[in-house]
């Protein structure tokens, strides 16, 4: 047949589209696939474990998504030319760049201190005085670019690789290729922002599966009260009575089964009620952080404003983690401008207090995910959706969006420590050397993961779509050997 | 990175594995490769050679074969290719499970008990036949197809994207699709009215409504400068590429960039297509829904109106003439007038403005408008003992928005109301009058009448929002003014609560009733003088003008004759307006729906762009379809723009093209359309992937069936119900699905696992909305009421269909069971089996109430017997009787449920055990399938 791909991949990509041409379930056929052709793949869940394509060192993902837009030029991109053109015009400036086509101003340098860290010497701007220490496990992407100056086009770039609604998201296609090794937890867990400022602009559509089966879509906790549909009994119903029901549905689908022994739908089904039957118990246990020991929880700072918050969901990330989930995003501000890392009025105010929210729970968790010897085979990332201008916005302090030059740093996962890919130019303004496009950023989170992001594909409506389109290249300079 | 915007297989395509799923139709070349697949031959730079494609033939005219003891011919089709393999198709399922599988599929909800029994007491088929009929005939049957069609529809109510706003006009064209599956709406009139409704048939509501097609894709809400030619042609590409998809089962979408790489589409053709909705726009339309409850309510009014004018008439005839003589034999006495117009009055305008004395009494201020104007009215009268003002302002034509003020907008404010006083023939000063609370027929938010006669010159009444209306207010007098000879009376009005906002048509009037009423009959003092001299004349000598004036006088002031005439006043004014429902329509020339958009809504001209990029612009298009599915060049369908014409009848052209079996692509429209249905009762396409007929797409199963489907259909004249009752009436369709039923089920299960060859019925998952639906249903919660705007609310007990589609927030049960996200076309849907879909089983509290619903029920029962509310709950959920087995371990387990809730009163425990019961029925996945 296809020598290209294992059979396993093989395999899922036939029953999928057989599910898709309407045969039936995904239980059924991966049944009978799997029995006549591959034998060993765990049959009834289509989130079941696989194999990738080749030997990736990253088991799992937690992405932070620095949402709004962080200013590269106040952050990790060092630019001394841009302090020295202070105040002068950007010149041949296309005013239709960022968002306020109206409020173009001259070159506004960097607010803030910056010093060189680490081994690797990276230059880090005062924002993450715990990051800082850590620069020696990044891998920075600094040339990265996007498509559109506007946040919900540019996170459906980040997310799904084309700007528009309606298609799979990273997470998504992660857990197509690689299934969960979780069998009581979901795949793919997004979280948001718990301090009322919203979702990300395109909400639910950022972790959408889009055309995959909704088997494949993010599951979102609820940032407040209970983080999962459907985990507690109902009002009248004690668990001894679910047991029982359990045990009656097994009794009843055992004798319809003499009816009909070929019905496999029906085994899957039982089989679906025992997962959701142990996920009550698993699901409430992963996403208790306070469990966690008093040492680990001062590391984050779960109880320490203002980082309190994302200290929770980082913690929680390495948890689920731990337990075999395989994709985490967390979102960093919510969805209404300064409201996020949107700083269009004052940089300062708004970069300040969201680095003061995050930098110390994902120094921790990268302390954390080292000390447990997981950061090998957990690719953690920081980026958000575009970068911001070197000019200043006009009528404050802030800046605009900026959609030529952004930077992305990668840590664990097996990306090389402490390496710089890339330049933009002299204040900061395009990505010039190296750049690297958001497909390129995405083949080479595949290939961590140990996909060939050509051979990661699933036909839909006559194609056969993937992550990364028809474009794409693998940044070798931050994959580790 | 121009190519990233356009999402092809491109070298992905090297790497491209044949589905497994077209196995069977090699098998038909040869009957022994079963399980594997050939490779594809290598792909090609593009596909535009591939016009020999299957899809894009005409259709072949291949008569069933003939095939002796074949029901119908679609069983000859079948029977003849399974015979061809050696099998045999399996035997007839029982009644009840034919009427649940009917039900499903129809109407999406299980049978009802009443029709569950009947087709087991009469297991005719005569009576399978009418229980069919009947399920077609209900509004249930096109509320659960037009769910599907909205798919490919990619049907939903908000805009998508940043802020996902609303589009809260959008449910017209779910209603739309509904009436039109209802009424079996011949399938071409279904395609034409959703491309161009608006051009085929503007005077019909249904028919713009059904424009909404075209409208119902994601846009941006927010669109930079730099976006905004982009995101047009987004929008362009996304009419083009779902009606293509749904009606044709082609993606153009491909061209965009370059040559189609596998389907004979070339860039330049695709952007010839997309310009056909160049100037197409989301608009919005007032139209008249409901046309029938309108006429009745305007002929209701009609018939209740021609009875008072006649009641008057038949007084006028034959009551009036003996109360007229009754009076002049009484000496004419003259009756209470009400109002009094001072129509003999000085008035001036101390601004400048030109008053104008009218034949009613009035005056009209015209000329100068000043910032601030005042009125003064100076008149002697006959009349004493006066105890009202009035004041009216008057509607008229020549004022803005009918006035009855000369603001921009038709308002007025009267600041303050002065009179001054003193008898006729007095040389004393005019004293000034106090008044005591005024009324008025309407006053403005925060300007009342009162206002009028405060001292603050800024306050004052005002009658804001009620312009092109008469409006008077009416200021009594404490103590009776005048003497005996009468009256000098002067009246100022004052206008400086706003700039300009004087009274236009003004009339100003007295009354010496005490009681008077503000809308009261009103006569002149010309009017009153002349019936006084007539009344004086003797009667030998009254002129005819006399006499006429007399009969006024007494009719005016005969409390039975305005009786009458305010009933008819009354009922003129009822007159009801038609109900107009504002729908979302997409056509041209009407002001588009915008966003925040930093540019145009549309472009007039659609440029040819290099690899899909709108800063690589090449030339401008003109009009054109797919040359692969054209036998006459494009003008063959296209017509030009009428003269003075709102819409440039570009649309319709497409619609003629797509609709035009003979010439354009109505072959491949009919084959598409015939898939679907089949899809949706077989659970698989005779095509596997119904939104895909081109060369990626799965090839036909049955290509000489599906042609000779399609061409019945045609011949039909799209009837949708006619398939329906061909399908079901097949010996095929109404098979066992249990594969071990059939005769030679080894055999087949080797040779054909996916049953691509129907020797079984295959079972197949209902929808998520059909699941919801039949919990509603089961449990007897289900509220049938149709149509109208939908909603978010989880907890709503109306069909899933009538939630409201938001693309943020759409339902999560509905996501939980694959419901798509109504973004893209979607030809058929996942079915997936999961464990989050096991935990709603589980816990959801919606699902636990149902069970509770069920109970109810159930309990009934219980108190016959244990056993009978057992059967009744097979019956409402799984749509039979339990088997002995089954209805064993279900009494066991309520036997266990009574006595662990010992405790609890027995009716309680009784409610609770069954509601588990319920549950667990419900979780079987029996209830969640089409067996």
């Amino acid at each position: 047949m296809t020598p290209s791909l294992p059979p396993s991949l093989w395999s899922r990509r036939d029953l999928l589209r057989r599910c898709g041409g309407g045969a039936g379930l995904i239980g059924l056929a991966t049944l009978l696939r799997d029995e006549r052709l591959l034998g060993s793949t765990p049959a009834l869940n289509p989130l079941a474990a696989r194999p990738p394509q080749h030997v990736g060192k990253a088991r799992s993902v937690i992405w932070l998504f620095m949402n709004g837009g962080p200013s590269q030029v106040d952050t990790w991109d060092y630019k001394p030319e841009l302090a020295r053109r202070d105040g002068q015009e950007l010149e041949g400036f296309d005013k239709n760049t960022g968002f306020f086509t109206g409020n173009v101003g001259p070159l506004m340098k960097s607010p803030f201190q910056w010093a060189q860290h680490g081994q690797s010497g990276a230059w880090v701007s005062e924002l993450f005085p715990h990051l800082s220490r850590h620069v020696d496990r990044m891998a920075f992407l600094h040339s990265c670019y996007t498509e559109s100056n506007n946040h919900s086009p540019a996170l459906f770039m980040m997310n799904t690789g084309v700007p528009r609604m309606g298609f799979p998201c990273v997470g998504s296609w992660a857990t197509y290729g690689l299934g969960s090794e979780s069998r009581d937890l979901p795949a793919f867990v997004v979280m948001s922002d718990p301090l009322d400022r919203g979702l990300p602009k395109g909400h639910a559509l950022n972790w959408s599966s889009g055309f995959l089966p909704g088997v494949y879509q993010g599951t979102h906790l609820r940032p407040k009260g209970r983080a999962i549909d459907n985990l507690d009994l109902p009002p009248g119903l004690d668990p001894a009575t679910q047991r029982r029901q359990l045990d009656l549905m097994a009794r009843l689908g055992g004798r319809h089964r003499e009816f009909d022994p070929a019905d496999q739908a029906l085994a899957a089904r039982l089989e679906s009620f025992e997962l959701a039957y142990r996920m009550q118990m698993a699901a409430p246990e992963a996403l208790d952080w306070q469990g966690e020991p008093e040492s680990i929880r001062r590391l984050y700072g779960t109880d320490d404003k203002p980082c309190d918050q994302f200290a929770r969901q980082c913690l929680t990330a390495r948890r689920l983690v731990e337990r075999g989930v395989r994709f985490v995003q967390i979102y960093s501000g919510g969805m209404d401008n300064e409201r996020s890392w949107d700083g269009h009025e004052n940089i300062v105010r708004n970069h300040s207090g969201f680095a003061a929210e995050t930098d110390r729970p994902i120094a921790a968790l990268l302390t954390d995910l080292e000390q447990r010897g997981l950061l090998d085979e957990t690719l953690v990332i920081w980026g958000g959706e575009f970068g911001r201008l070197p000019i200043v916005q006009k009528g404050g302090t802030g800046r605009d969006h900026n959609p030529h030059a952004f930077t992305v740093w990668m840590a664990g996962g097996g990306t090389k420590p402490g390496v710089h890919h890339g330049a933009t130019d002299e204040v900061g303004f395009k990505a010039v050397q190296d750049r690297v496009s958001v497909h390129d950023f995405h083949a080479t989170l595949l290939h961590l993961l140990g996909f060939d992001h050509e051979k990661l594909t699933f036909r839909y409506s006559g194609r056969d779509f993937r992550l990364t389109d028809v474009s794409g290249d693998v940044v070798r300079s931050v994959v580790d050997g | 990175m121009v190519f990233t915007r356009c999402l092809v297989h491109g070298s992905s395509i090297a790497q491209m594995i044949r589905p497994i799923a077209t196995a069977i139709t090699l098998a038909a070349l040869s009957p022994s490769v079963l399980t594997g697949a050939e490779p594809p031959s290598p792909p090609s730079r593009s596909g535009l050679h591939a016009t020999n494609h299957w899809a894009f033939q005409p259709l072949h005219a291949t008569p069933p074969p003939s095939m002796p003891g074949a029901r119908t011919p679609v069983d000859a089709f079948i029977l003849s290719r399974l015979q061809a393999e050696g099998l045999s198709p399996s035997p007839q399922s029982t009644p009840e499970i034919l009427l649940r599988r009917a039900a499903l599929i129809l109407t999406g909800l299980p049978p009802s008990p009443q029709a569950l029994q009947a087709v087991v007491e009469d297991p005719s088929p005569a009576a399978f036949q009418n229980a069919v009929e009947g399920l077609l005939a209900s509004p249930a049957y096109g509320e659960r197809w037009a769910r599907h069609w909205l798919d490919a529809a990619r049907f939903a109510e908000s805009s998508g994207f940043e802020h996902d706003y609303d589009r809260p006009n959008a449910w017209p064209y779910r209603d739309y699709v509904v009436h039109a599956f209802n009424t079996d709406q011949p399938y071409l009139d279904f395609v034409r009215w959703q491309i161009a409704g608006d051009e085929v048939a503007p005077e019909d509501p249904w028919a713009l409504m059904a424009t909404g097609f075209l409208g119902s894709g994601v846009f941006p809400t927010q669109i930079t400068a730099n976006e905004v030619e982009r995101f047009r042609y987004d929008a362009l590409d996304d009419m083009a590429n779902t009606t293509s998809a749904a009606f044709l089962g082609l993606s153009v979408g491909c061209a965009r960039c370059h040559d189609h790489k596998t389907d004979p589409i070339a860039s330049k053709d695709y952007y010839r297509l997309i310009s056909t909705f160049a100037t197409t726009v989301r608009s919005h339309m007032d139209l008249d829904l409901e046309p029938e409850e309108n006429q009745r309510r305007e002929q209701d009014w009609a018939a209740g109106h021609a009875r008072t004018e006649a009641a008057l008439a038949a007084f006028e005839r034959e009551v009036l003439p003996r109360r007229f003589s009754e009076w002049m034999s009484a000496g004419a006495p003259i009756m209470a007038t009400d109002w009094l117009t001072l129509d003999n009055a000085h008035v001036e305008s101390t601004g400048g403005a030109t008053m104008t004395l009218q034949a009613d009494g009035s005056v009209t201020a015209t000329g100068k408008n000043p910032e601030f104007d005042r009125y003064r009215i100076g008149v002697r009268t006959p009349l004493h003992g006066i105890r009202a003002l009035r004041v009216e302002a008057l509607a008229d034509p020549s004022l803005t928005r009918g006035g009855p003020g000369r603001a921009d907008n038709g308002n007025f404010a009267l600041s303050d109301l002065r009179l001054l006083q003193r008898p006729a023939g007095s040389s004393n000063e005019p004293t000034p009058v106090r008044f005591g609370t005024p009324t008025a027929t309407f006053e403005q938010k925060g300007l009342p009448v009162a206002a009028a006669i405060d001292s603050d010159a800024k306050s004052g009444w005002a009658i804001d929002p009620e312009f092109g209306k008469d409006h008077a207010a009416m200021f009594p007098i404490e103590s009776s003014l005048g003497g005996p000879d009468g009256t000098e009376l002067t009246v100022e009005l004052r206008f400086d609560t706003n700039h300009r906002h004087s009274i236009g048509r003004l009339r100003v009037s007295v009354t010496t009733n005490a009681s008077p009423q503000l809308r009261g009959p009103t006569a002149s003092a010309r009017d009153l003088a002349a019936v006084e001299a007539a009344r004086t004349t003797p009667s030998s000598r009254r002129t005819e003008a006399q006499w006429t004036a007399l009969r006024t006088w007494h009719r005016k002031h005969d409390p039975e004759w305005r009786r009458h005439v305010a009933a008819v006043e009354a009922s003129t004014q009822a007159k009801p307006k038609p109900r107009v429902t504002t729908v979302m329509v997409t056509t041209e020339g009407l002001t588009p729906l915008r966003m925040h958009t930093q540019g145009a809504d549309f472009f007039e001209q659609t440029h040819f762009l290099r690899r899909g990029d709108p800063n690589l612009k090449g030339d401008t298009v003109s009009q054109g379809f797919l040359p692969v599915l054209m036998k006459r060049p494009e003008t063959h369908w296209q017509r030009p723009r009428l003269e003075g014409a709102r819409t440039s009848n570009r649309r319709r052209a497409l619609a003629d093209w797509m609709t035009d079996p003979e010439n354009g692509a109505g072959h491949l429209l009919a084959r598409v359309a015939v898939n679907r249905i089949w899809s949706l009762h077989f659970g698989q396409g005779i095509v596997s992937t119904p939104n895909d007929f081109g060369l990626q797409g799965a090839l036909p199963t049955h290509p000489e069936l599906l042609d000779w489907l399609a061409g019945e259909f045609l011949r039909s004249g799209g009837s949708m119900k006619a398939l329906h009752r061909l399908l079901i009436s097949s010996a095929i369709w109404q098979q066992d699905s249990r594969p071990g039923s059939n005769p030679a089920a080894t055999r087949a299960m080797g040779l054909d696992p996916e049953d691509r060859l129907l020797w079984h019925f295959p079972k197949h998952r209902l929808e998520a909305e059909a699941i919801r639906d039949a919990l509603l249903s089961a449990s007897g919660g289900l509220d049938a009421r149709m149509g109208g705007p939908g909603t978010l609310d989880e907890q709503q007990r109306r069909r899933s269909l009538y939630f409201m589609v938001k693309r943020s927030q759409l339902s999560p049960m509905l996501q939980l069971f694959d419901a798509p996200d109504a973004v893209l076309s979607v030809g058929n849907r996942p079915a997936t089996i999961t464990a989050p879909q096991a935990l709603l089983f589980l816990n959801s509290p919606f699902l636990r109430a149902r069970c509770d619903d069920l109970a109810d029920l159930l309990a009934v029962e219980a108190s016959t017997s244990l056993e009978r509310a057992v059967d009744t709950g097979y019956r409402r959920i799984l749509g039979r009787a339990p088997s002995d087995g089954e209805r064993q371990d279900s009494l066991e387990f309520l036997r266990l449920g009574l006595e662990s809730r010992r405790d609890l009163p027995r009716e309680t425990a009784l409610q609770k055990a069954l509601a588990d019961f319920g549950q667990v029925l419900f979780g079987l996945s029996e209830f969640l399938t089409i067996q």
